[in-house]
């Protein structure tokens, strides 16, 4: 056979590949703030995962009760101890672990519940769209903390799993708009017929087609979602209502102390401080992110 | 009427029959496509031709069933194709069909291809649709594929992303898509009018070249009458939602009949003739909620009279496998008395 006719324009050398991923990644380490953010994030996570490893004592453990309750800090207890005696240093590496898991876990449950709902009245449209949409009108219009506040009143011993649930359960509905939004601008996009001209099922089309662009504003909520967990966790822990006690968090950290902020300042402070870097490496991450999406959009 | 003349081909792949796809919208039910029959061969390429809003690419849309709600293929359309009425055919079977008997071509290579993925991801996953094949397979013959269709180093190319090549590679990329199941027919919907013209004449010899190689059949619609003149044996030219002529290539150049294919022509830039500026046809396609009464043509049309206002033209047979849906069939002495179209007289769209 005569060969095929090659193509005269562009005949740049292949370049490496550049998947959607790799440009994020790349995109943050390009800036300082947010390399800086990766940084610390990633101590704060390497702590939480260690914490069995780097906490000098057991979080829960009062070992005098009279004698070692509210020491200042010290060598022995860098962050001091609290009213129960128990190591706070300990405490809020543990507490990374737990407030992390948390926000992570109940923020895993909300982009999947939050990325099907819109997905799926984004795709199928028309009348299943409308109901879809005006019962997300009308749980956007409960505010979260809330909602949340009337289920731990009604159910105040959950366990950690249904709080992570409950966290989880009230967070998808900002989410599955934008999912829902999007899906809707794209599944007329060209390629979407184009995958139909070739033989692609609906549901290959949403899985393999739709989705997967939805990645880089997926990857933002759920970065900025995390944050928002940890703070309303904290928030709850410290009405006393989240993270029930031995367990620590950095909101019932916060709140073991709360009675005397002024005199055991060290108890709201390393918490305090802590939960504050994260958030804040988060969102910045969240905006680099956010900056690399819009910017390819 | 006397709508027979229809080119002899002996054993159609493709026929079409009396194809209505009307949408019914706000404003009234759009008639885009509103009875047309034709007919693809196997091997032959056929050009459908007309300006934007004539109902093209609306034809190529519904031979995929490809409409979308509003739009509906109506009651008594038929599309006859390997023997079967592509018009009721259940769903998964016409998923079966799309992109592996029948596939298609897009205009704008750029948004046809999904921005995530590899292009060689996008070629071997027509693959896998098809056939039960493992990822490894369907790479390789990806490659192979898009090696066909000239792209240079296919191994590297199939591992970039759409918005890493150029127009005409991934308008390549998307041939390779199109012809990886050697499909019976396909469909190209304008191939090269979002390149720029050195890579349109590549595109179009790949084509034609590949044509030959896969002995598949082309539909090639498009609104350039010389993207037509280079790669097509017959064309269909569409007007406002109907074939208003139809004859082999050489025939309709050499013997225009419709006033609208006339006006196509003269429209046409040609080296040797200087104008000071491109002959136009005057007005614009009429709305398709609202077809004029008789020929749909007439308000733009230089030889109308009452005959084309009383009463819609039948395709009349003009020559030898030609037909024209035009009274200057049986009044043909008319088209020495040109005169400006109604469009021009009323001060409307005049150019």
């Amino acid at each position: 056979m005569p060969g095929p006719i090659p193509d005269s324009a562009v005949t740049s050398p292949a370049r490496p590949r550049e998947s959607p991923l790799g440009r994020s990644v790349r995109a943050i380490l390009r800036k300082r703030s947010s390399r800086v953010a990766l940084v610390v994030l990633g101590v704060i996570v390497l702590v939480g995962l260690t914490a069995p490893l780097l906490a000098p004592y057991d979080p829960a453990a009062q070992p005098d009760i009279v004698g070692l309750k509210n020491q200042p800090p010290s060598l022995a207890h860098p962050f001091g101890t609290d009213p129960y005696s128990r190591d706070v240093l300990s405490r809020v590496i543990y507490g990374a672990r737990l407030s992390l898991m948390i926000g992570v876990l109940a923020t895993i449950v909300s982009l999947t519940i939050g990325v099907g709902y819109g997905a799926i009245s984004g795709y199928l449209g028309g009348m299943v769209d409308s109901i879809m949409m005006r019962l997300l009108d009308a749980l956007l219009s409960i505010p979260r903390l809330l909602l949340l506040l009337g289920v731990l009143v009604a159910w105040p011993h959950l366990s950690i799993g249904a709080l992570v649930l409950f966290l989880g359960l009230t967070g998808w509905f900002g989410l599955s708009r934008i999912v829902r939004g999007q899906v809707l601008a794209l599944k007329h996009a060209e390629f979407v017929t184009a995958a139909q001209a070739l033989g692609a099922s609906r549901r290959r089309i949403l899985v393999r087609h739709l989705l997967p662009n939805l990645v880089s504003p997926i990857a933002v909520a759920a970065t900025l979602g995390v944050a928002h967990v940890i703070v309303l966790e904290a928030g709850l822990s410290f009405l006393g209502i989240g993270v029930p006690q031995p367990l620590a968090s950095w909101g019932n950290i916060i709140q073991d102390g709360a009675d005397q902020v002024a005199r055991l300042w060290w108890m709201s402070l390393f918490p305090g401080l802590l939960m504050v870097l994260t958030v804040m490496t988060l969102n910045i991450l969240g905006e680099a992110l956010r900056d690399v999406y819009e910017r390819h959009s | 009427m006397s709508t027979s003349g229809t080119p002899d081909v002996t054993s159609p792949l493709l026929s079409v029959r009396n194809l209505r796809t009307w949408f019914y919208t706000e404003g009234g039910v759009a008639k885009a496509v509103d009875g047309v029959s034709f007919e693809v061969g196997a091997g032959e390429t056929v050009g459908i031709v007309g300006e934007s809003g004539c109902g093209k690419s609306v034809t190529a849309l519904s031979i995929l069933r490809l409409i979308q709600p509003p739009g509906r293929i109506e009651p008594g359309s038929r599309i006859e194709f390997e023997g079967k009425d592509l018009v009721t055919l259940p769903d998964d079977e016409m998923r079966h069909i799309r992109g592996n008997r029948i596939s298609m071509i897009f205009q704008e290579p750029m948004s046809a291809l999904n921005p995530v993925f590899t292009v060689g991801d996008q070629v071997a996953e027509v693959v896998r649709i098809h056939e039960g094949i493992s990822r490894k397979k369907a790479w390789d013959r990806a490659v192979e594929t898009l090696a066909l269709t000239g792209i240079p180093a296919p191994e590297e190319r199939a591992k970039q992303y759409p918005h890493q090549l150029s127009g005409g590679m991934r308008q390549r990329v998307l041939i390779a898509m199109a012809l990886i199941m050697k499909p019976a027919l396909v469909i190209a919907d304008e191939p090269t009018t979002a390149l720029d013209v050195t890579i349109q004449a590549q595109i179009l010899d790949l084509l034609v070249h590949l044509q030959k190689e896969f002995g598949t059949s082309i539909l090639m619609i498009t609104h350039d009458l010389g993207v037509i003149a280079e790669t097509t044996s017959r064309v269909i030219v569409m007007y406002a939602g109907e074939i208003v002529e139809q004859a082999s290539v050489t025939e309709l150049f050499a013997h225009p009949h419709h006033p609208y294919t006339e006006g196509l022509m003269h429209s046409m830039p040609r080296i040797g003739h200087d104008l000071e500026r491109l002959n136009v046809i005057p007005g614009t396609v009429p709305s398709p909620t609202n077809w004029p009464h008789g020929c749909r043509f007439r308000e733009r049309c230089p030889y109308s009279w009452d005959l084309p206002e009383r009463e819609h033209p039948p395709l009349y047979d003009v020559g030898p496998g030609h037909v024209s849906r035009c009274h200057l069939a049986i009044e043909p002495e008319r088209r020495n008395h040109p005169h400006p179209p109604l469009v021009v007289q009323a001060g409307v769209g005049a150019a």
